[in-house]
């Protein structure tokens, strides 16, 4: 346990001095596993006796059903294995008290619980959830695929609605890496890594931090210590959502849905330049994916597929008109009247 | 007649018998179309059901000429054994098939009845009626992911053919 503070405390020297000098990739995932870990194992050690709480669930056919669940350990999914087996294989998400709660984050008060799926009569909130996991996981391979002296930044990936057909993920690599362009081997090989993620069925674990600790966890990267000031300050309770799956930890912008095993067709589509930034070359990785419960016929997989491999250009908020690319959607779902 | 053979095997004999002879048939077959033409939909065993289907669709086409035709009020008033029935048929079901040349029954089996005879039975019915569709159309959800990703795929192909022309 010494040797671990005293290399924690090397690796924080290692983290003042200058961006380049970066320790090598497995080292920086080790570190920011061992301190989610910590964290995690200190959020449990808060409830040191079981307390009960009452969990009524909502949903077709289980009206009136009360659970008796602990306070600080049962999950959603906990809940959803007191009812049946396809509540647990088919739930993405829960509604607790009104409120998004990812599947594995602990229940803290006695609440009423609706768990939703994908084949909802309104599985908005789901699909947006979906795209959100996809883009993390597109950024783990991304994260992952590199050999060591490569260093890569993610960045935020941006809220893309689902109507424009693939979700990105913003990266600025290393800059010995501004003339190469992917060819289709790499976007293969991609694609290749996501699929075994989704084999192993990771789960993605929420815990929700103070700022300070989330920028121990990113030390190493200036860019994500931003972003977690940023979200602290945009959140009311000024905690941060770390997610952590396998061993990649990751901040993301809202709830993601339950396991990687939820996803079955993915596909790395594209990889475009968008030009030069302040962290360095912008690339934007664009992939198009389905859930296990949503099979797609290989003809409409080519299709998505192939409108995937276009650019995709995120709305802005502050534009009131669609603009006039092909590619950019509305971003106004009370107009699609359907 | 001569007594042959052919007489006692049926092969390729396609008019059922029903009941206790021709007579029998038709009166059965009467009984079964007023209350067809009474309640809309029905449930008989499937041969009766099949029977009463061209019986049915004929009566309405007679009844589509009119009821100031001799033959028509006839042969409503003849098939008809509940004679409130006959205004029925020449106000309410003859202009509800006006449109339509031939085709006015829908015929769906249903699963054979548990008494001890397990006669195959069927629900026999004039199109347009009020009550729910017996094959009701599953709706597809517009807001699923897949449905979501096609709406925007779709869009973006009337985009692009709108722009071209």
């Amino acid at each position: 346990m010494a040797t671990r503070t005293v290399c924690q405390l090397l690796q924080r020297r290692y983290a003042s001095t200058a961006a380049a000098v970066r320790p090598p990739a497995a080292e920086v995932r080790n570190q920011r596993n061992a301190v989610f870990a910590r964290e995690q194992a200190r959020q449990r050690a808060l409830y040191p006796r079981v307390e009960k709480i009452e969990v009524s669930v909502r949903g077709p056919g289980l009206d009136g059903t009360l659970l008796i669940m602990n306070r600080g350990m049962s999950t959603p999914l906990s809940c959803a294995r007191h009812l049946t087996e396809h509540h647990v294989t088919n739930s993405a998400l829960a509604l607790v008290d009104g409120e998004l709660w990812p599947l594995h984050q602990p229940l803290t008060n006695s609440c009423s619980l609706t768990l939703l799926t994908f084949k909802d009569s309104d599985p908005t909130m789901v699909n947006q959830a979906y795209w959100r996991s996809c883009a993390a996981m597109l950024g783990q391979v991304l994260e992952a695929a590199f050999k060591d002296n490569y260093t890569v930044e993610l960045l935020s990936p941006p809220e893309v609605p689902v109507t424009l057909g693939a979700f990105c993920c913003d990266v600025a690599l290393d800059p010995q890496l501004d003339s190469w362009t992917p060819s289709e081997e790499t976007l293969r090989s991609l694609t290749r890594g996501a699929l075994q993620l989704i084999h192993q069925d990771l789960p993605w674990e929420p815990l929700e931090v103070v700022p300070s600790v989330a920028l121990e966890v990113f030390s190493h990267s200036r860019f994500k210590q931003e972003e977690v000031e940023q979200k602290a300050a945009q959140n009311p309770k000024g905690t941060v959502m770390l997610y952590r799956c396998g061993d990649h930890v990751l901040l993301s912008g809202g709830p993601l849905v339950a396991r990687t095993g939820l996803c079955s067709q993915f596909e790395v589509t594209a990889l475009h330049s968008l030009g030069q930034g302040p962290w360095g070359l912008h690339r934007r990785a664009q992939g198009v994916s389905l859930p296990l419960q949503l099979p797609a016929h290989h003809m409409v997989w080519r299709k998505l597929r192939q409108r995937a491999e276009k650019l995709v250009e995120v709305p802005r908020p502050e534009e009131a008109t669609p603009p006039s690319l092909p590619d950019s959607a509305s971003d106004q779902p009370a107009t699609t009247s359907v | 007649m001569r007594l042959t053979l052919q007489m006692l095997i049926s092969h390729g004999r396609v008019a059922r018998k029903m009941g206790m002879g021709p007579q029998s048939r038709i009166n059965m077959l009467r009984n079964i179309l007023t209350g067809l033409v009474r309640h809309e939909r029905i449930e008989t065993t499937q041969a009766r059901a099949d029977e009463v289907r061209f019986y049915a669709e004929k009566l309405v086409d007679y009844a589509k000429k009119g009821d100031t035709d001799e033959k028509a009020m006839k042969m409503a008033s003849f098939w008809l054994t509940e004679k409130d029935l006959v205004p029925k048929l020449f106000k309410v079901l003859a202009p509800r098939f006006e449109s339509h040349p031939n085709g006015y029954t829908r015929m769906a089996r249903i699963p054979c009845t548990q008494n001890l005879d397990r006669a195959k039975m069927a629900v026999l019915e004039y199109k347009g009626n009020p009550f729910p569709p017996i094959y009701p159309t599953k709706k597809q959800n517009e807001l699923t992911l897949i449905n979501q990703l096609l709406k925007g795929y779709r869009e973006e192909r009337a985009q692009l053919f709108a722009a071209k022309s």
